[in-house]
């Protein structure tokens, strides 16, 4: 409140300072990717920050020599359903939590908060030799799959803390107007609870955009990559330039960063409750 | 409303969730257990699990990479863990100055932490190549001749060390919320007692947000172990082993070896680990918890 009113002093202008060279740490790298994105091959090889002239066509030519559409079809074929399992069932989960006082809800619960801390790697294993036995393996279903049974307990967590916080009275007059719980859950719940199912929604998309175990694990012949699995697998491929590759690596920035501008709020908040709650 | 049969609906509607957790969960760490103590060859069937009682766990403790695993892990969360928390909580309480311009610079600093980890690592390994990459370039200029960066055993888990230091805006925004949670009265007051920047600093910021410091360092220690893709995309583990993580050492046995006993026992140990440090989290909960009950904005 105070600085806004006053000039700056000196242990600002250092603290501005400080600022200042900390963001030109952050971006220098991001720029010099995207300019390294649109350099010709032997440009990379050489000390200029700059591309001469800006190769666009380098782009163009990256998601050809790296099949980026096929990818991107891949990961949104993994995408689109997680997202729907994830809010569906985790907003099914939430309001189960939320509304009920069925018996052994509080050890559920309890259980639902312990799951949040098992590490992944515990049940990875059995869950793939559990797809490879069923014959899933090499194909998107062990990555759809297990977001509709509740779409992850953090998700749920953060759904159902927002959902005690709508009045109960608002169900409850529906309720004695004859509207059953189905109805209450998806006519008054969920139209409330836009804000975190939005939440939710955003963090599902960043964990698939970013999985890379998961398809790694899972996904063996190349036409089933996603992109972040196949970026990587492109990599020192002797048709690949370093060139193409960055830019590929740009375009598979893009949609998180836009989505990030867009819809800061939610990442932050994110954040803080995620600090708050794996404890 | 409180008759028990409509209550029972809940049931119905925590079912997806409830299933999920036997087929996903339970399930699985019972398998998972059992694997642990048996030898078991994938390509032939279930019928073909041997039970080997703690022979996996004996193979463990005498397997030179175990250890180095086990090294590397915590060299990069012991090193990399206090270097992040200082440089978040400086920046962070920069970014805490009621001024113009702070929130354009949030931006800036969270931006890393949303792009894609192999985006990251394929950026990284460019930025760190001794002939062209950017990093020995700008070192040049000060005449210092780089190192080979990730084809070194002596740097590569350094120059993760270093990636790991341009993404810590994650951590910042944590403080950031911690230091928003510190009442402004405090502040003044010191400042009518004449305290400076630097002791009001070490006075009642520090002591007020050790707890986040404490709940970071935790979570820092878990992330060690979990760390996966940048080391499998940018150095596979070596050279040499030299960033041989837990995480990628367990993924290799498991889906490079297929030896899945084996591998089962390393997750169960991995978990027992985090399990120790969460334990630590919770009973020192009483520290933290306050500060999350406080909101922004």
């Amino acid at each position: 409140m105070q600085a806004t009113q006053r000039k700056f002093n000196p242990s600002q202008w250092l603290a501005l300072l400080i600022l200042i060279a900390g963001s030109a740490i952050v971006l220098v790298p991001l720029l010099w990717t995207v300019s390294t994105s649109l350099k010709t091959p032997a440009e990379v090889f050489g000390d200029s920050f700059f591309p001469q002239k800006w190769i666009w066509s380098n782009y163009s030519d990256a998601v050809q020599a790296i099949p980026f559409f096929l990818f991107l079809r891949n990961t949104l074929i993994i995408l689109v359903p997680t997202m729907i399992g994830t809010v569906f069932t985790g907003a099914l989960s939430a309001y189960g939590f939320a509304r009920f006082n069925f018996r052994g809800k509080q050890t559920l619960f309890l259980i639902l908060l312990a799951t949040m801390m098992l590490p992944s790697q515990v049940t990875l294993i059995p869950t793939f030799l559990l797809f490879k036995q069923v014959g899933l393996t090499n194909s998107f279903l062990p990555l759809i799959l297990p977001a509709f049974f509740g779409g992850g307990a953090f998700n749920i967590f953060l759904i159902r803390q927002f959902m005690r916080g709508i009045p109960r009275e608002l169900d409850e007059s529906a309720f004695v107007d004859g509207a059953n719980r189905w109805q209450i859950f998806s006519r008054i719940m969920v139209p409330l609870s836009k804000a975190p199912l939005i939440a939710v929604s955003i963090f599902t998309f960043m964990g698939v955009w970013n999985d890379f175990q998961g398809p790694l694990i899972y996904l063996n012949s190349n036409e089933k990559y996603t992109l972040a699995l196949g970026l990587s697998m492109f990599k020192g491929m002797y048709n690949v330039e370093w060139n193409m590759l960055m830019a590929a690596t740009i375009l598979i920035m893009l949609p998180a960063l836009i989505l990030f501008f867009i819809a800061q709020k939610y990442f932050i908040e994110g954040i803080s409750i995620s600090s708050a709650v794996k404890g | 409303m409180n008759n028990t049969k409509s209550d029972r609906a809940g049931y119905w509607f925590i079912l997806p969730w409830l299933l999920g957790l036997i087929i996903f969960t339970l399930g699985p760490m019972i398998f998972s257990l059992i694997l642990s103590f048996s030898k078991w060859d994938v390509i032939t069937g279930v019928e073909s699990i041997q039970y080997v009682g703690l022979d996996n766990f004996k193979a463990i403790f005498h397997d030179p990479l175990f250890y180095q695993s086990l090294k590397v892990t915590f060299i990069f969360a012991l090193v990399s863990v206090p270097l992040f928390q200082i440089a978040s909580i400086l920046i962070a309480v920069l970014l805490n100055m009621r001024s113009r311009g702070m929130k354009f610079f949030r931006l800036i600093y969270f931006m890393p932490s949303v792009i894609p980890a192999v985006a990251t690592s394929m950026m990284w390994v460019m930025i760190f190549n001794p002939e062209y990459g950017i990093l020995n370039q700008a070192l040049s200029w000060f005449g210092i001749q780089g190192p080979a960066w990730l084809q070194d055993p002596n740097y590569a888990l350094g120059a993760l060390i270093v990636m790991g230091l341009w993404g810590i805006g994650n951590t910042i925004i944590i403080y950031l919320s911690g230091l928003q949670g510190v009442p402004e009265d405090l502040y003044e007051a010191g400042e009518l007692d004449g305290a400076g920047v630097f002791r009001r600093f070490f006075s009642i910021t520090l002591p007020l947000i050790t707890p986040t410091v404490f709940f970071n360092l935790i979570m820092g220690i878990i992330g060690g172990f979990q760390y996966f893709t940048q080391a499998f995309v940018m150095t596979n583990g070596g050279p040499l082993n030299s960033t041989l993580f837990y995480n990628l050492y367990l993924y290799n046995k498991a889906f490079i070896e297929f030896d899945m006993g084996y591998a089962s026992a390393l997750s169960w140990i991995l978990f027992i680990i985090i399990l120790l440090f969460t334990l630590l989290v919770i009973r020192s909960s009483s520290f933290w918890v306050y500060y999350q009950g406080d909101d922004r904005d």
